[in-house]
């Protein structure tokens, strides 16, 4: 059985289970799966369900596994709405093939790039990862423009926004590059950073288009 | 230009030995070791066609002597600036047998960019480390054996400052390697410059380097390629853009990137950096100098100094003696009586020691009394250069010259303007975009006064009372930042980003510091002596031919109406085109005569400070922005010029505050 399949219908049940609804006779109508039947046998199989007078309950391995699986396909979801604007279409059907393929690690990346979102953009809560409780004693994202940074922080460059091609030459010719660790030294009159032992100065503009996070 | 035609020493027995040229990154000390390296006789001059100064020397390598070539400083072989590109085209010099890279040992990353470049372009290094001692004090340790079995080639530890290693140095240039250091690029990057290599005809300079380059953006290169046609040039052009077109960010920046993390990588093997130690004094005051507060009395002590030394001891000491005694007492009294016992017609006895007289007024006036302003301010200058102050200054008016569509940058021309408009027009260049530069001309031509003319109008201001100073430092300011900011909305393009390395506070040499204003100083004559003598003898035949009456009656509507002076004060307008100091000379002299009370003073002042810049600051905005511009620039100025006299003179009479 591919683990696919597998998955759908561990999400299925999930996401039935948060509505409130735990019958198989449901799951088996509502599944988009052409044998949905083969793959419940299959689950019970494998140990990760079982059926008592037609109600169905997930084992804990497989409770966790799915936990996982709807959290990937939510934080996926609020990831092409809000930052890529993607039509609510084209969000489904691309979130329900990201919730496959995204490794635990990339996951968390995305999650603390959007800022530990509680809800989805349908209004469904995400399950917390380990990021996300994290966050919470931290309290602050991963990711912040450098000129949100305070005076003497020591960061590294996680992104650069695309400036004009020439601004981005020259900082790099600063070596000024994505993963490097700068030290905001003044913000004004000018802005003026230091990347190893080169002091550069610039415009707050160009300082803005600069993401950052703590080293 | 040509670069394998480049011949920066043109006797005979240069142009046979071979050519080695240092490289680095800006601020490493390349030109203290460069005049370690060479010695005494050194030619500084422009690299052709463009204003980057280049220094060439003589230097003995094991036995051989050498031509060796100071390079300006780079960050990357792949041009960007002017100062880039000359370095790159020395590079290509088909004579070149070494390129000594100086590194500062406490920035390795950044010189290993340029090493890395120096490779794939297959030429023959040896690397300095200089600033040893700065890096050890600073907490980082290099094992230069290691990086030298990494790089391939020979590594030197230096302190030019205490002349350490130099020897070794000149030793190991003798026999400099190729380095066998390489980087591969992403698939996509290697697959298209292997595509460019296909249609690269043999040549001198690598084919990996052109690709890459070309990759990077620059198909100027390709300029540099004998024998490539027209259709393969398109070709290679077009996976250039094909390959950029697959990528979001520029492909020059990805192979950038992809180096520096290699780099990185390998400097984790051979240097150690321990946390936490201090800066140290240079340190801690270059971090001073630019804050946001205590930068502003540091910028105010400056501009009190140079003052000092450029306006008190330039435009007064030296001036007294060039001019009062050297000229005045001596060499034109002792040429007049020979001329008066030589010469015997009167023509040309008044056209060499008379009242317009090429000695008398021209020479006079170019050696007693610009030439000592000139000097003083072109020393003061290379001291801020040197220092590492201009950057800072430029941190500290940012804001400011962004209201006129300028970056702080623009601080560089305009303070060489205080000392020569002429030589700041060039400078121009400094600045990133076309608009930026007709910007800093326009502001340069119209309210910049340059040293001498400064020189003259402080002194007749110092006869007046500080008020009429405050005036006419608020006017041509006020004029400045008006004519910036409409100029910023009328003129076309784009401004620039402000993207500005700082380098550290250093105590200048002496030395470098002397052969930078000696190179300067001849510069100055030579442009600017034969415009004295042959403003002098137009001066002369229009007073001959009765013109210059002419001339003043025509313009009295303007002069005696709108501004209120004298007459004789157009005299001073006509010769102030030809050098604005001494446009201002003349007005010094109607005042001293006691002829204009204060509000003419203060009038004819900012009239002329803003009037038409000088002759040869003129020829030089035609050469450098052609004569369009230039004649834009004129049909301006002139006119809002005495528009502004006639209204400060409409003010001042009203308000009577003088």
């Amino acid at each position: 059985m591919e683990n696919e399949r597998i998955e759908e219908m561990l999400e299925l049940l999930w996401t039935l289970k948060e509505a409130g609804q735990d019958s198989l006779e449901a799951a088996l109508e509502k599944s988009e799966d052409e044998a949905p039947k083969e793959v419940f046998d299959a689950l019970v199989s494998q140990d990760l369900a079982t059926v008592r007078d037609g109600k169905v309950s997930l084992s804990s391995a497989a409770e966790k596994r799915a936990r996982e699986i709807v959290r990937r396909c939510r934080l996926a979801e609020t990831l092409l709405a809000q930052v890529l604007d993607l039509e609510d279409r084209d969000v489904r059907d691309t979130a329900c093939k990201f919730e496959h393929v995204l490794s635990s690690r990339v996951t968390e990346s995305i999650c603390t790039f959007l800022g530990h979102p509680p809800v989805c953009p349908h209004g469904k809560p995400i399950p917390r990862g380990p990021c996300c409780l994290r966050a919470e004693t931290q309290m602050r994202p991963l990711v912040s423009r450098l000129t949100d940074m305070d005076l003497g922080a020591e960061v590294s460059i996680v992104f650069i926004a695309p400036v004009q091609h020439e601004t981005l030459d020259r900082l790099g010719g600063f070596g000024v590059v994505p993963g490097r660790t700068l030290r905001v030294h003044q913000k004004r009159p000018s802005f003026v950073i230091q990347v190893g032992e080169t002091t550069v100065a610039l415009d707050e503009e160009i300082a803005r288009e600069i993401f950052v996070k703590n080293a | 230009m040509d670069a394998h035609s480049v011949q920066l020493l043109t006797d005979r027995e240069s142009s046979r030995q071979p050519l080695s040229v240092l490289v680095g990154n800006p601020n490493v000390g390349k030109s203290v070791i460069f005049g370690l390296l060479t010695g005494r006789y050194v030619v500084v001059s422009n690299y052709p066609g463009t204003t980057v100064e280049v220094a060439t020397g003589h230097a003995t390598f094991g036995k051989e002597k050498n031509v060796l070539i100071d390079t300006p400083g780079v960050n990357t072989l792949v041009p960007m600036s002017e100062d880039e590109k000359v370095t790159r085209d020395i590079l290509f010099n088909p004579r070149l047998r070494a390129v000594i890279q100086i590194a500062d040992a406490k920035n390795l990353q950044r010189a290993l960019v340029v090493t890395l470049q120096l490779a794939e372009m297959g030429l023959p290094v040896v690397l300095a480390l200089n600033m040893h001692d700065e890096a050890k004090s600073r907490g980082v340790s290099i094992d230069a054996k290691g990086l030298s079995e990494f790089l391939g080639v020979e590594v030197v530890t230096t302190v030019a400052t205490q002349k350490r290693g130099i020897e070794k140095l000149a030793r190991a240039a003798a026999s400099p390697g190729v380095p066998g250091f390489s980087v591969s690029y992403a698939d996509s990057i290697e697959r298209a410059s292997e595509d460019i290599f296909a249609l690269l005809p043999e040549t001198l300079i690598s084919k990996r380097y052109i690709a890459l380059t070309v990759l990077s953006g620059d198909s100027s290169v390709l300029g540099q390629v004998a024998g490539l046609g027209a259709e393969s040039r398109a070709r290679i052009v077009g996976i250039a853009n094909r390959l950029q077109s697959s990528y979001g960010e520029p492909v020059g920046y990805l192979i950038n990137r992809r180096r520096i993390s290699v780099i990185e990588r390998a400097l984790s093997q051979v240097m150690v950096k321990r946390e936490g130690t201090s800066r140290g004094w240079a340190g801690r005051l270059g971090m001073l100098t630019m804050h946001g507060v205590w930068g502003l009395p540091f910028a105010a002590g400056i501009v009190w100094l140079m003052y000092q030394l450029v306006g008190r001891f330039g435009a007064g000491v030296l001036v007294d003696f060039f001019e009062g005694t050297l000229f005045g007492e001596y060499i034109n009294t002792f040429l007049a009586q020979v001329v008066e016992k030589t010469v015997p017609w009167e023509f040309v006895r008044d056209l060499l020691v008379g009242h317009y007289g090429v000695v008398t007024m021209g020479l006079t006036y170019a050696i007693g009394i610009v030439l000592p302003i000139v000097a003083t301010f072109f020393f003061a200058f290379g001291i801020l250069e040197d220092s590492g102050y201009l950057p800072r200054l430029a941190i500290m008016s940012n804001r400011l010259f962004k209201s006129m569509g300028l970056s702080g940058k623009a601080i560089l021309p305009i303070v060489l303007g205080l000392g020569c408009a002429t030589m700041a027009t060039l400078t121009a260049r400094v600045m990133p975009t076309l608009k930026e530069r007709i910007i800093v001309t326009l502001l340069l031509a119209l309210a910049v006064p340059c040293s001498a003319q400064l020189g003259v109008i402080m002194g007749m201001l110092g006869g007046l009372s500080p008020v009429a100073a405050l005036i006419w430092f608020a006017v041509i300011l006020g004029v400045m930042f008006l004519a910036g900011a409409l100029a910023a909305r009328v003129i076309p393009g784009r401004s620039s980003d402000f993207l500005l390395e700082i380098p550290p506070l250093r105590v200048p040499q002496v030395g470098n510091l002397l052969a930078k204003t000696g190179a300067r100083i001849e510069w100055y004559l030579r442009e600017a002596l034969w415009i004295f003598v042959l403003g002098t003898l137009v001066l002369f035949l229009l007073d001959r031919a009765g013109a210059l009456g002419l001339i003043e009656r025509a313009a009295a509507p303007v002069v005696v109406r709108l501004l209120s002076l004298p007459s004789e004060a157009t005299e001073a307008f006509i010769v102030g085109f030809l050098r604005r100091d001494y446009g201002a000379a003349g007005l010094f002299m109607l005042a001293r005569r006691g002829a204009m009370d204060p509000v003419q003073i203060v009038v004819s002042l900012v009239t002329i400070t803003l009037f038409i810049p000088c002759f040869a600051n003129l020829l030089m905005i035609i050469k450098e922005r052609g004569v369009k511009v230039a004649a834009w620039m004129v049909v301006f100025i002139v006119p809002f010029s005495f528009l502004v006299g006639g209204v400060l003179n409409f003010v001042l009479r009203r308000l009577k505050v003088l």
